[in-house]
C-alpha cells in the first residue's frame, strides 16, 4: 500500500507542474511580466481601450484562488511531512513564505486599483515566490518519492 | 475528540456512508463533466475543432489564447483534485493484485495525457486532438470504474 501511495503523490506531483507550467503561460497571456502590463492589466488602458478592474471585479477572480491556493498548498505541503525533509530547520519557513506569497499574490490587486502602483512589484515577486517555491518543493518531493 | 487510523474501514457505518458521498459526487460530477463538455466545448472531433479553431463557414471565431489557458488551468486543478481523493479511497479499499494497480496508473495516465494533448492540440498539432479525446474518455471509464468498485467493495462485497 505504500508503494501505492507514493505513486499517488508523484502524479500528483506531476499534475501540480502542469498547474504551475498554465499559470505561468496564463499570467503571461492576460496579464504580462512587467510594471506595466500589470498596471495596465488592473488599472485599464486608454491606448488598448481596457477598463480599469473593479474591486468586486477582482474579487470575482480571485475568490476560487482564495479556496483553491489554499487546498492546493495544505495538500502539497503536508507530504512534506513525511519526507526527511520535516526535520530541516528551514521547512516551516519554507511554508510560511508559501503562504505568505499566496496571500500577497492574491490580494496586491485590491492595492494597485486604489493607485497603489508599486504593488505591481509585489504581485510579480509574489507569482515567482509561489512559482520557484512550489517547484522547489515539488523537486523535494519527487527526489524523496524516487527514493522510496 | 482523539483521532485514530482505521484498521477495518467496513466496520465503521459513519466512516463509509461519508466516503459513499464522496463517490457518489465524484460520479455526478463525472456525468456532468460530459454534459458540459459536449455543451461548451465538444466531445467530438468537429466540435472540437471548431469551439479552438472556429469555422470561417459559420462565422465561429475561434477560443482566443487567454480563455483556452483558463479552461486549461481550471481542468488541471480540479482533475487533480478529484483523482487524487478518489484514488487514495480506491487503493485504501481494494484488492492488492496487480489489477487495481494497472486500472489506478492507467486511469492518472490517461488524465495526464488529455491535459497535454489538448494543450498541444490547441498550441502545436491538432493531429493531437484524436488522442485527447481517446483519454478523456478512458480517465472517465476508468474513474467511473474506480467509484463503481469501491462502492462495491465498501457496501456489499465480503471480505
Amino acid at each position: 500500500m505504500q508503494q501505492r501511495y507514493n505513486s499517488l503523490v508523484l502524479y500528483f506531483v506531476l499534475f501540480s507542474l502542469l498547474l504551475l507550467g498554465s499559470a505561468y503561460l496564463l499570467f503571461d497571456a492576460k496579464i504580462g511580466f512587467s510594471y506595466n502590463g500589470i498596471l495596465h492589466y488592473y488599472q485599464g488602458d486608454k491606448t488598448l481601450f481596457t477598463s480599469a478592474k473593479s474591486f468586486s471585479g477582482i474579487l470575482k477572480i480571485i475568490l476560487p484562488h482564495i479556496f483553491a491556493f489554499g487546498l492546493f498548498l495544505m495538500v502539497l505541503l503536508h507530504f512534506g511531512v513525511f519526507t526527511a525533509f520535516r526535520k530541516h530547520p528551514l521547512f516551516r519557513y519554507f511554508i510560511y513564505t508559501l503562504g505568505i506569497a499566496a496571500f500577497v499574490e492574491l490580494f496586491s490587486p485590491f492595492f494597485i486599483i486604489l493607485g497603489l502602483g508599486f504593488f505591481a512589484y509585489f504581485k510579480l515577486l509574489a507569482f515567482f515566490v509561489l512559482e520557484v517555491g512550489t517547484l522547489i518543493f515539488i523537486w523535494l518531493l519527487f527526489r524523496s518519492v524516487l527514493t522510496h | 475528540m482523539r483521532f485514530t487510523l482505521i484498521k477495518d474501514l467496513q466496520k465503521e457505518r459513519p466512516m463509509v456512508m461519508s466516503i459513499n458521498i464522496l463517490l457518489l459526487f465524484t460520479l455526478l460530477y463525472l456525468v456532468s463533466d460530459i454534459f458540459v463538455k459536449t455543451e461548451n466545448f465538444g466531445i467530438t472531433l468537429t466540435a472540437l475543432h471548431t469551439t479552438l479553431f472556429g469555422n470561417a463557414d459559420e462565422f465561429i471565431d475561434p477560443i482566443t489564447r487567454a480563455v483556452f489557458l483558463e479552461h486549461l488551468h481550471g481542468e488541471i486543478f480540479f482533475m487533480m483534485m478529484i483523482l487524487l481523493t478518489l484514488s487514495a479511497v480506491f487503493v485504501r479499499v481494494s484488492k492488492k493484485n496487480s489489477f487495481s494497480l494497472l486500472v489506478l496508473n492507467l486511469n492518472l495516465i490517461s488524465a495526464l495525457f488529455s491535459l497535454i494533448t489538448l494543450a498541444v492540440g490547441y498550441f502545436y498539432l491538432s493531429s493531437f486532438l484524436p488522442l485527447y479525446l481517446a483519454t478523456f474518455f478512458s480517465w472517465h471509464i476508468l474513474s467511473f470504474f474506480m467509484s463503481f468498485y469501491a462502492l462495491w467493495r465498501l457496501n456489499a462485497a465480503k471480505i
